[in-house]
C-alpha cells in the first residue's frame, strides 16, 4: 500500500521519469488539455496516506484469495485508489486497464509488478471490483462465475449547495475548481449547483461562477470534445435558452433555471446547471437523483444542506474546492450495494 | 396465478372538452386555431396542394400565439434571435427542446382549462422529472390521429377487430399511446387489452385471436414492442394466428421493460406468430411531446395506397400537417434533404403547446411523392458520451 502511495508521489514529480511517462501517455489517451494532465497528476493523485485512512481503507473490503479489478476509462488518476483496495484485499491482484484510456494503470502495474490481463478469470471467492457505467457492471455480473464476490462501482455524479450564508464569489470559486479536474467526468464531478435561497441570488451565483470558471478554464483549458458531446451541449444549451439563461464561457457554460420544476442533468464536459433552492424543495428536485449522488460539496450552512445530506446519507461530504481530494481512505464512491448496479 | 382478465376499452368520457363557464383570455383565439387547423386538416388529407391557407402561414400564427402565451417559447424566439412579427416560414419558428417540456409548463392555457395531460414515461425519475404536455381540448389530436390512421392502417377500410398489447387507458390516463389506442380501438368498434398491471394476458390474447379466426374476422393489433416481446416469449406454441387482411401496429421501445429485440427481428418474429406478411407489421413514430404520429408504410404500400417504391421497413411517412426538417446535431441548422441529423418536426396539431419541437433523434428526411416528408429512422443521438462513472441521461432512463 505505501508502495502504491509512494509511486504517486513519483507519479504527481514532473521531473520524475515515471511523472515525465504519465504526462506523455495521459496527453494521447485522456482526452484532457496539457494543463488539464498537470492539474490532475498533480492536485488530484493521492501521495500521501494518514494512519487514519489507511486504517478506513482495510476496513472498507473483505480478504480475498485473488482481487481482480476491471478499471473504467474515466479519471486518469483513479487507477491508484483500485489498486490499493484490491491489495487491502489481497497480495494476488489482477488488473484489467480500459484499452482506450488506461491512465496510470500501466505504470502503476509495471512498477508494483502486478499482472495485466485482458481476460479476468475469477475464481469462486475471489473478489472482483468493476468500476464503470451501470451497465457495464451489470453485464459482468452476469457473465461472472458463481461466488465470485463481484463490487460494482457505478455510474454517479456530485452535486453543490451553496447555503444560505455563504459568500457568493468565493463559493463560486471554490466551485469551480472542483469542475475543472478532470473536465467533469468524474462520478464526483458537480453537475448541479443549488443555492440557498431566492432567484436573484441563484443568478448572481450563476454569474460569478461563469467569471471563475472564465479565470481557471484561461489556465487550466478543456480537452477537444467530440462531436457527440458538442451536439449535447447544443441541445442542452437549446432547453436551457427555453426555461432560463446561460452563460456561455469558451470552456465551459453555466446554465441557470431560475423556476426549476426539475432537473436537467448537463453534459460532463464543464457544464453546470445552476437553479435557486429551498430545503422544502430538495425532494422534489433531488428525488431522482438522490441514488446517484457520491458526493455533495458545501459552502454556508443552512437548512438546504442539511436536507440535501439527509437525502444522500451515504454520498461523502466535502466543502466546495475539495470534492474531487477525497482522502484515500477508501472506494471513493462509498454508496451501499443495494443502491450500485 | 391466473392471468389477469382482459380489459374492453375504456370509455371516453375521461378526456373531455375543456370546461368553458371562465375560458381564459386566450381560448377564443385558441378555438379559433382549433378550427383552421382542422380545416387544413381534412384538407390536405384530400389534396395537400390545395388547403385553405399555407402551411408556413398556419405555423407562424401558431407560433405567435404560442409565444403570446408560453413565456418558454417567448424566450426561446429571444435567444434565437427571431421576431416571430416579421417571420415568413416555419422553419423560421424557434424549436422547443422535448426536454423543456419536463422542465416547465409548455401550455398557451391555465391549468385549470386542462382536460388531458400526457406524461413521458421515466419511471426512474418521479412524476415531477416527465414531460409534460397539456391539452385544452383533444378534438385535434384525435382528428389528426383518425385521419392519418385511416389512410395508413385501414386505407381498405376493412372491417377490423383490435387486440390490444397495452395498458387500458384508466390504468395510465396521462399516457398518450394509451389514449390514441384507446381511441383506435373505439373507431373500430371496442376492442380487448392484455396487459393488465404490467402483466400480459396471454389467454385473453389467445382467445381473442381464436374468436377472429371463427368469425373470420381480420384484426388489428394494436402493440407496444416490449409487450410483443413478452408474447413472443411466453406462447410456446399456442395458436396466435390471424385471419387474412389482418394486421399488427407496433410502437415505443423497451426502456429495461423487456429484452432488446432488434427490429426486423421482431418484426418476422410477429409475422409468424400472427401469421401475418411482414409488410402488414408496421411500425408507428409517436412521442408524448407531439399530437400526430408517423408510420411506417408497407401495409398500405402492400393494400396498393401507397407509392410502393417509397415503402420499407425503417421509414416513417409524416402526415401532411407535420413538416420533419434534419438538423444538424451541434448548430440545431436545417441540413438538405437526404442528410443525416436530428429532427425537428413542426406538428400543426401542436395548437396550444409548441408547434415545433426539437428531438434527439437521428433521421434521414426523405420528400415524398404525395406531398409529405418522410423520415428514415436512425436511432437516437448518442449524447455525451459516458466515460467510466460519469453519469449520462440514458443512466436514468432504467428502472430504478
Amino acid at each position: 500500500m505505501q508502495q502504491a502511495v509512494a509511486l504517486a508521489g513519483r507519479v504527481a514529480d514532473p521531473t520524475d521519469r515515471l511523472g515525465i511517462e504519465a504526462r506523455r501517455d495521459l496527453a494521447v489517451t485522456s482526452g484532457l488539455s496539457r494543463e488539464g494532465v498537470e492539474l490532475a497528476l498533480a492536485q488530484h493523485l493521492e501521495v500521501a496516506i494518514s494512519d487514519a485512512d489507511l486504517a478506513s481503507l482495510l476496513d472498507a473490503v473483505d480478504l480475498a484469495p485473488c482481487c481482480h479489478v476491471i478499471l473504467a476509462a474515466n479519471v486518469c488518476t483513479a487507477a491508484l485508489r483500485a489498486i490499493a483496495l484490491a491489495f487491502a484485499a489481497s497480495l494476488a491482484v489482477t488488473i484489467r486497464p480500459s484499452r482506450r484510456d488506461p491512465g496510470i494503470a500501466l505504470i502503476l502495474a509495471r512498477e508494483l509488478g502486478i499482472a495485466l490481463t485482458d481476460t479476468i478469470a475469477a475464481a469462486p471467492g475471489d473478489a472482483l471490483h468493476v468500476y464503470g457505467s451501470d451497465a457495464t457492471i451489470a453485464e459482468v455480473r452476469a457473465t461472472t462465475a458463481e461466488g465470485v464476490i463481484v463490487h460494482g462501482h457505478g455510474t454517479g455524479l456530485g452535486i453543490a449547495i451553496v447555503g444560505a450564508d455563504a459568500d457568493l464569489d468565493a463559493s463560486a470559486q471554490m466551485l469551480a475548481a472542483d469542475v475543472i479536474p478532470f473536465d467533469q467526468r468524474g462520478c464526483l464531478s458537480p453537475r448541479f449547483a443549488l443555492v440557498e435561497g431566492s432567484e436573484d441570488r441563484a443568478a448572481a451565483f450563476a454569474r460569478a461562477l461563469h467569471a471563475a470558471l472564465l479565470d481557471l478554464g484561461e489556465r487550466v483549458p478543456r480537452g477537444p470534445l467530440d462531436e457527440d458531446t458538442l451536439a449535447a451541449i447544443a441541445l442542452h444549451g437549446a432547453a436551457l435558452d427555453a426555461v432560463g439563461e446561460r452563460f456561455v464561457g469558451p470552456q465551459h457554460v453555466v446554465g441557470l433555471d431560475p423556476t426549476p420544476r426539475a432537473l436537467l442533468l448537463p453534459p460532463a464536459a464543464r457544464v453546470v446547471q445552476v437553479v435557486p433552492a429551498s430545503a422544502e424543495a430538495a425532494g422534489r428536485l433531488l428525488g431522482p437523483w438522490a441514488r446517484f449522488l457520491t458526493t455533495v460539496g458545501g459552502s454556508g450552512r443552512g437548512a438546504l444542506l442539511d436536507a440535501v445530506s439527509a437525502l444522500a446519507p451515504e454520498a461523502r461530504r466535502a466543502a466546495l474546492g475539495r470534492m474531487q481530494r477525497p482522502p484515500l481512505d477508501g472506494p471513493v464512491d462509498r454508496r451501499g450495494p443495494g443502491k450500485q448496479s | 396465478m391466473r392471468p389477469p382478465r382482459s380489459a374492453k376499452c375504456s370509455p371516453r368520457a375521461d378526456v373531455r372538452l375543456a370546461a368553458v363557464t371562465s375560458p381564459s383570455p386566450s381560448a377564443t383565439e385558441s378555438n379559433a386555431l382549433h378550427a383552421r387547423v382542422q380545416a387544413f386538416l381534412r384538407a390536405a388529407m384530400v389534396d395537400p396542394a390545395r388547403t385553405p391557407e399555407p402551411f408556413d402561414a398556419l405555423a407562424l400564427a401558431l407560433a405567435r400565439f404560442q409565444a403570446a402565451q408560453i413565456p418558454a417559447t417567448a424566450r426561446l424566439a429571444r435567444a434565437r434571435g427571431i421576431d416571430l412579427a416579421t417571420a415568413t416560414r416555419a422553419a423560421d419558428v424557434p424549436a422547443v427542446p422535448c426536454d423543456v417540456f419536463r422542465l416547465t409548463r409548455v401550455a398557451a392555457h391555465p391549468p385549470g382549462e386542462d382536460v388531458a395531460v400526457f406524461r413521458t414515461s421515466g419511471t426512474s425519475r418521479g412524476r415531477e422529472a416527465r414531460g409534460e404536455h397539456a391539452f385544452r381540448t383533444t378534438a385535434t389530436y384525435e382528428l389528426g390521429a383518425r385521419l392519418w390512421a385511416e389512410r395508413l392502417l385501414w386505407p381498405d377500410a376493412a372491417r377490423l377487430r383490435s387486440i390490444v398489447l397495452a395498458s387500458p387507458l384508466a390504468e395510465h390516463p396521462d399516457s398518450s399511446l394509451g389514449f390514441m389506442l384507446d381511441r383506435f380501438a373505439a373507431l373500430l368498434g371496442g376492442g380487448s387489452f392484455h396487459l393488465r398491471d404490467g402483466a400480459l394476458d396471454l389467454g385473453g390474447v389467445v382467445e381473442a385471436a381464436a374468436s377472429a379466426r371463427a368469425a373470420n374476422e381480420p384484426v388489428l393489433v394494436l402493440a407496444t414492442s416490449f409487450a410483443l416481446v413478452h408474447l413472443l416469449d411466453a406462447r410456446h406454441g399456442l395458436d396466435l394466428r390471424l385471419p387474412p387482411g389482418s394486421r399488427v401496429m407496433q410502437t415505443g421501445g423497451f426502456k429495461g421493460r423487456s429484452r432488446e429485440v432488434a427490429p426486423d427481428e421482431l418484426r418476422a418474429a410477429v409475422s409468424e406468430a400472427f401469421a401475418v406478411p411482414e409488410s402488414q407489421v408496421i411500425g408507428e413514430y409517436g412521442m408524448t411531446e407531439l399530437s400526430s404520429q408517423l408510420y411506417e408504410t408497407t401495409l398500405a404500400a402492400a393494400l396498393g395506397k401507397w407509392p410502393a417504391n417509397e415503402a420499407r421497413h425503417g421509414v416513417y411517412a409524416a402526415p401532411p400537417w407535420v413538416r420533419v426538417t434534419a438538423v444538424d446535431p451541434v448548430t440545431l441548422s436545417p441540413l438538405p434533404d437526404g442528410a443525416v441529423g436530428i429532427a425537428r418536426l413542426v406538428d400543426l396539431a401542436n395548437v396550444d403547446s409548441a408547434v415545433a419541437i426539437q428531438t434527439a433523434d437521428r433521421v434521414r428526411v426523405l420528400p415524398g411523392s404525395a406531398g409529405n416528408h418522410s423520415i428514415e429512422l436512425l436511432g437516437r443521438a448518442p449524447g455525451a458520451p459516458p466515460r467510466g462513472c460519469s453519469i449520462a441521461t440514458d443512466d436514468m432512463l432504467g428502472p430504478p
